[in-house]
C-alpha cells in the first residue's frame, strides 16, 4: 500500500483507532509526513521530508546507560568487601538459566543507611556517589550477575538483607524479593558483628517480619572472612 | 553596592515539547526508568499517574530519586555548564556541580504526559553590580591578575533565580 493511502485509512479509522494515532505521534522528529501547519521545531519542511534541524550548540549528546548499570556499587561506602553472585532461573522453563534478565539490587551501608532515605535530598556536591549501594546488571548465558559491594550493616527491626528486583529484558517486573543471611556462630553476620554498632538489639531471621515465614528460598550461601572479603551465592527462580 | 557572593538556580523543565537532542534523551530515558522502577510501588498496576502513586503508596515519593540515576548519566555531557542560560553575549558560562532531579507529572501509559525538571545549582559567583535587568557577576573563586576580573552579564529571566547569598564571615 502506498503511504498516502495508508495515511488516508488511518484518518478514516481515526475514531476507532486512537491508540494507533497516539503511537504515531510519539516521536515527531522521525516523521516523514508533510505538515501543513508549518510549525517547525528546529527543522524545516520541504516536499515530503523534514530537513534535519540545525544544532549549533554543543555538547553532542549521546545515549548513555542508566548509572545503575554497573557491577561495583560500593561508591564511597566503606566496609568488608562482599562479592554477590546471583543466579536467575526460569520457573516456567524447567528452572533453566534465564539470560538477559535485568537484576537490581540495593542494600544499606555499614551504619544501616540507604542512599537517599532520610538524607538531605540530591543537592549533593558529589553526585557521583548519591546512589551508593544500588546497581543493575543483565544476566549472562548462565543466568548470572555479579556485584561488588560491602557487607550490609543492619538497622532496627530488620535482619541483614539485600533487596532484589528481577525484570525481564524489556523491564517487566518478574519478582521482588530479598536475600537473607545465615546467622549464628561461625557465620559472616557473626564475623562482621554489626560493624561499629555491635549486634545488641539485632533482629534475627526468625523474628524478622519479612523472613519469619521461612527463609529456605531466600537464604544465601556466604563464605569468606573479614580480611579476605565475603562471597555470597544465591539462586532465585522467577516466572519468566 | 556591596559585593556579595551568590549562587544561582536554573530550573529546567523538560516535557513532550522538548526539541533538543539532550532534552529528548533525558525525557525518554527517565520515562523508561520510571516505568521500570514504579513497578516496585505498583505491583498490581492499580495506579496510572505519578500523582496517584505518590498520593496512595507510602515511599513512592522516592521515585524521583530512583529515576534520577538515569538523568545523572547525562550531566557530564553538559561539560560542567548549566544548559540554556547564556550571558548577554549569548554564551553558556554558568558552572554547576550540584543538581536536583524531580518528576513533576507522569503517566505510566502516556509518555506525552511525562514532565520532569532538573534544578541546576551554580558554583558561587561574586555579584558586583546590577545594570538594568542584568547582573554583573564573576566566578567567586577568580584570582584577579593585574586587578582585572573577567565578568559576565546575566539577564534576569524566567526559571533563573538567586538560590543563596553568602553571609559575610564574622570579623
Amino acid at each position: 500500500m502506498e503511504r498516502k493511502n495508508f495515511l488516508k485509512t488511518l484518518f478514516l479509522g481515526a475514531v476507532s483507532a486512537p491508540a494507533v494515532l497516539a503511537a504515531c505521534s510519539k516521536d515527531e522528529a522521525d516523521t516523514v509526513t508533510p505538515t501543513s501547519s508549518g510549525t517547525t521545531t528546529g527543522g524545516t519542511t520541504s516536499g515530503s521530508c523534514t530537513v534535519a534541524p540545525t544544532e549549533t550548540e554543543g555538547p553532542f549528546p549521546t545515549k548513555v546507560p542508566s548509572s545503575y548499570v554497573r557491577s561495583d556499587i560500593t561508591d564511597d561506602r566503606t566496609g568488608y568487601k562482599l562479592t554477590a553472585t546471583l543466579t536467575i532461573t526460569n520457573s516456567n522453563n524447567s528452572c533453566a538459566a534465564l539470560a538477559g534478565a535485568l537484576v537490581d539490587i540495593w542494600h544499606c551501608d555499614a551504619e544501616g543507611n540507604y542512599s537517599e532515605y532520610g538524607g538531605t535530598g540530591m543537592q549533593s556536591t558529589n553526585y557521583q556517589s548519591v546512589h551508593f549501594l544500588r546497581g543493575r546488571q543483565t544476566t549472562n548465558a548462565s543466568g548470572q550477575v555479579t556485584f561488588t559491594s560491602i557487607f550490609p550493616g543492619w538497622y532496627s527491626g530488620r535482619a541483614t538483607h539485600i533487596h532484589v528486583h528481577v525484570y525481564s529484558a524489556t523491564g517487566t517486573s518478574l519478582k521482588v524479593t530479598q536475600i537473607a543471611f545465615p546467622e549464628g556462630t561461625g557465620t559472616a553476620v557473626a564475623a562482621v558483628n554489626g560493624y561499629a554498632k555491635g549486634l545488641s538489639g539485632y533482629t534475627s531471621n526468625a523474628q524478622d517480619n519479612v523472613f519469619s515465614d521461612g527463609v529456605a528460598q531466600e537464604l544465601a550461601t556466604v563464605t569468606g572472612s573479614t580480611t579476605a572479603g565475603f562471597q555470597l551465592n544465591i539462586t532465585f527462580a522467577v516466572p519468566a | 553596592m556591596t559585593e556579595r557572593v551568590i549562587t544561582l538556580c536554573y530550573r529546567k523543565i523538560i516535557d513532550a515539547a522538548a526539541t533538543r537532542p539532550w532534552d529528548k534523551l533525558v525525557l525518554e530515558d527517565t520515562y523508561n526508568e520510571l516505568r521500570i522502577q514504579a513497578q516496585l510501588y505498583n505491583p498490581e498496576r492499580r495506579f496510572r499517574t505519578y500523582a496517584e502513586l505518590v498520593h496512595h503508596v507510602p515511599g513512592a515519593s522516592q521515585l524521583s530519586f530512583l529515576v534520577s540515576g538515569v538523568a545523572r548519566g547525562y550531566l557530564p555531557q553538559l561539560g560542567g555548564l548549566v544548559p540554556d542560560v547564556v550571558d548577554n553575549l549569548g554564551r553558556r558560562f554558568l558552572r554547576f556541580s550540584r543538581f536536583q532531579f524531580e518528576i513533576i507529572n507522569s503517566d505510566l501509559l502516556d509518555k506525552s504526559r511525562h514532565q520532569v525538571t532538573i534544578n541546576f545549582f551554580s558554583d558561587p559567583l561574586t555579584w558586583h553590580a546590577t545594570i538594568e535587568n542584568l547582573l554583573l557577576v564573576s566566578a567567586a573563586a577568580a584570582d584577579p591578575e593585574n586587578r582585572e576580573i573577567l565578568t559576565h552579564l546575566v539577564p534576569l529571566q524566567p526559571f533563573l533565580g538567586i538560590y543563596s547569598i553568602q553571609t559575610p564571615a564574622a570579623v
